[in-house]
């Protein structure tokens, strides 16, 4: 029957179809290193991953299945839920910091010239050194004998506790982190800022409308989608916050800058338990999907309401 | 057309093709002329990639034909890059620093048929189920305040008479009045190691079962004998013999401010000593076996020292097994490896500063050595969780609740 509808099909259609094969296999050609590549890096790592986190493997001997219990156990270890409360807190503080400040940085300095341009370099420059270096030079500079406190003690004033207080830890913590990143929303904004119609805002400003109604009631409305980026990206980096961790606190004192991926990564991987250990990695990825879809849902769902306005 | 689909596959099938190349190359570690013993160790300040690259080099110029490659770790611990090692189907031969439990033990070789095994330091003590896969070089003992002289002769102390918990409370108050900061602590890891140093040395001489009991929850810390020393140390920061602002500086800060006479004394372990020659103070520092609540002199909380493992999986076991048994007996490698970490060893001297023979005295004087290995090994993440709480008492927890902390935290481990 095939057979039949080919013969009938004629020289020309079956020359077309003989074209579109090829291109089909071209394309699949031209995609399979990238699709394998993604598989073997991504999928397998992550499909392995699930897997050992319903076993209680050591690193060592061979696994055996426990279901759900790694997850369950997540929820009873105190060190898991004060992590969590430390990773919230810099989530969270750091990402409405990062955002916050990165808008009005842009907006400040959004105009064509030198001097902005140098400013929006020097606000950028912090990100493209390693996070891990950055902390080692923020705690030679608020560590206990770092070069504030030494300075201070010329003076004959106590240390800071910068680093040593836990409040204060966290709030150095934060604030470096802030520094470090801010720069990147900064570069996006000033980006996104750009793309606002000159025409809107002359048109805004002949109908009377101040600098300040310009700013909140046109110019970010029009990058929300940006800022949404921005804001996802933050969130879900902060939530995985590791590298400034451990070089500038060491997730101390008494545990009151240890962030859950520090806690991973630190001591879960470092004892024997890597069941648990990747039962809480894979949460820390669920979490963090969750987290990115919830906040484009949000903002997808403001976007529809103005548009039905 | 067809060159093009050719080049398409070509370049799909290129990084496969490569991969099966590499690994195919991989492992081929054996050379046509001898072996290759990969051996995993920890670089640290005292033992560095340069010491162990002359220690092997003395290996191979006495066995032609073998190799010894060092593996670095990199900042994993050395337990972590053999379970990366092993997970990729690529074992190394020999690791040094790991202690086997009755869970790993299957990992290594069983060495209890080799009699040479018998002569080295603590080799019963680190058995798992009577048989030895551990051997050392020599040992560290740990429950040792060392003491800037100076300071002790201006405040009018005799170190030899501080044997008790409150006499030693006594001495930080007279060395405040003298000026001296009394007590130098330090953060990171250091807070911990100081309190287990300090608290081991007189709950395990007392009852050297404990920790296995703790984990057969016979006992807990809220109810024992730790609480008191929780206690002590608590009074030391409420009274300012302790420093918070301690806690932001590093173990090697923390060293540096002693060596510097800023404070007058430091709980270490005796592998303080080759930074105290290093700095030429050792004629300056004394040194005291840890006072206790108990008996005195306590037994010294230590450990084996230069730990070595023959892997199981290692495709040389024999020559492997050769080799630790050159490190730990052979009297040349002995003394580079006490030496280099200032370590003891019964029937060994090397020229030792005045402080690194008094830790040996020490150490002859103590009526035992607490080892926590076997069923005396607390539960793996222990010391991390002892550091966090220890630090909670600089930033207001209760001696009670610290104990509460570790005792809910170790019930959530088993």
């Amino acid at each position: 029957m095939v057979e039949l509808a080919e013969l009938s099909a004629g020289p020309k259609q079956r020359g077309r179809r003989g074209a579109r094969l090829r291109d089909s296999a071209i394309t699949l050609g031209m995609m399979g290193p990238a699709v394998l590549l993604y598989t073997v890096m991504t999928v397998v790592p992550v499909g392995v991953a699930v897997y050992l986190s319903l076993t209680d493997w050591d690193g060592f001997s061979t696994a055996a299945f426990t279901g759900l219990d790694n997850y369950k156990h997540l929820f009873d270890d105190p060190s898991s839920t004060d992590a969590w409360y430390v990773t919230g807190l810099i989530a969270v503080a750091g990402t409405v910091c990062m955002v916050g400040l990165g808008l009005v940085y842009a907006l400040a300095l959004k105009g064509r010239s030198r001097t902005n341009s140098f400013f929006r370099a020097v606000a950028y420059f912090p990100h493209v050194i390693s996070a891990l270096i950055l902390g080692y030079l923020w705690a030679a500079i608020l560590g206990t004998n770092g070069a504030v406190n030494n300075t201070l003690a010329k003076f004959g004033i106590e240390p800071l506790g910068f680093l040593f207080d836990e409040k204060f830890a966290l709030i150095s913590l934060i604030a470096v982190i802030v520094w470090a990143g801010f720069g990147f929303n900064v570069v996006l904004f000033v980006a996104a800022l750009q793309t606002v119609p000159a025409e809107l805002l002359e048109a805004a400003a002949i109908d009377g409308a101040s600098k300040r109604q310009i700013n909140l009631r046109i110019v970010i409305p029009m990058i929300a989608p940006v800022v949404t980026v921005a804001t996802v990206l933050n969130l879900v980096g902060l939530i995985r916050a590791y590298d400034i961790v451990v070089s500038l606190t060491g997730g101390g004192p008494a545990g009151s800058t240890q962030t859950f991926t520090y806690l991973i990564l630190a001591r879960s991987f470092e004892g024997t338990n890597v069941g648990y250990a990747t039962a809480q990695a894979v949460f820390l990825m669920v979490v963090s999907a969750v987290l990115a879809l919830l906040v484009t849902a949000l903002r997808n769902r403001q976007d529809q309401a103005a548009a039905g306005q | 057309m067809k060159s093009m689909w050719r080049r398409t596959c070509g370049l799909a099938v290129a990084p496969l093709v490569m991969a099966s190349a590499v690994a195919c190359g991989n492992g081929s570690d054996q050379a046509s002329e001898g072996t290759t013993l990969r051996v995993i160790v920890n670089i640290t300040p005292n033992l560095t990639e340069k010491y162990w690259n002359d220690l092997f080099d003395t290996y191979e110029k006495s066995h032609p034909g073998v190799t010894v490659k060092l593996e670095l770790t990199g900042t994993i611990s050395a337990d972590a890059k053999l379970r990366q090692d092993l997970a990729a189907g690529d074992p190394p031969d020999v690791a040094q620093q790991i202690t086997p439990t009755a869970d790993t033990a299957s990992l290594f070789a069983d060495l209890s048929d080799q009699p040479w095994t018998a002569k080295t330091p603590l080799a019963d003590q680190y058995a798992v189920d009577g048989k030895r896969y551990v051997v050392g070089v020599g040992e560290q003992i740990q429950s040792l305040v060392f003491y800037n002289k100076a300071a002790f002769e201006k405040a009018g102390i005799d170190a030899a008479g501080i044997r008790t918990m409150d006499q030693f409370t006594a001495a930080m108050g007279r060395l405040k009045g003298a000026g001296y900061k009394p007590l130098q602590a330090a953060g990171q890891w250091v807070t911990g190691s100081q309190f287990s140093m300090m608290a081991d040395a007189g709950v395990l001489t007392a009852d050297p079962e404990w920790t296995a009991k703790r984990k057969d929850g016979k006992v807990s810390f809220a109810r024992s004998d730790y609480l008191p020393y929780l206690e002590h140390y608590k009074s030391w920061i409420d009274k300012g013999y302790l420093d918070k602002s301690a806690l932001g500086l590093t173990y090697a800060d923390g060293q540096t401010a002693f060596l510097n006479g800023k404070s007058a004394m430091y709980i270490m372990g005796s592998f303080f000593v080759p930074a105290a020659d290093a700095a030429k103070k050792s004629d300056e520092i004394g040194v005291f076996t840890m006072p206790t609540d108990g008996v005195y002199p306590s037994g010294q909380f230590g450990n084996i020292s230069n730990p070595y493992v023959v892997v199981n999986k290692s495709r040389h076991k024999a020559e492997a097994i050769e080799f630790v048994k050159w490190a730990t007996t052979d009297p040349k490698a002995i003394k580079s490896q006490l030496a280099s970490d200032a370590n003891l060893r019964e029937g060994f001297t090397y020229p030792m500063s005045s402080l690194g023979s008094s830790v040996q005295q020490i150490l002859d004087k103590a009526p035992s050595v607490i080892v926590k290995s076997g069923m005396s090994q607390p539960v793996a993440g222990f010391s991390d969780e002892l550091n966090k709480q220890i630090q909670s008492l600089y930033t207001g927890s209760s001696p009670a609740g610290a104990a509460d902390g570790l005792d809910k935290w170790w019930n959530s481990q088993s």
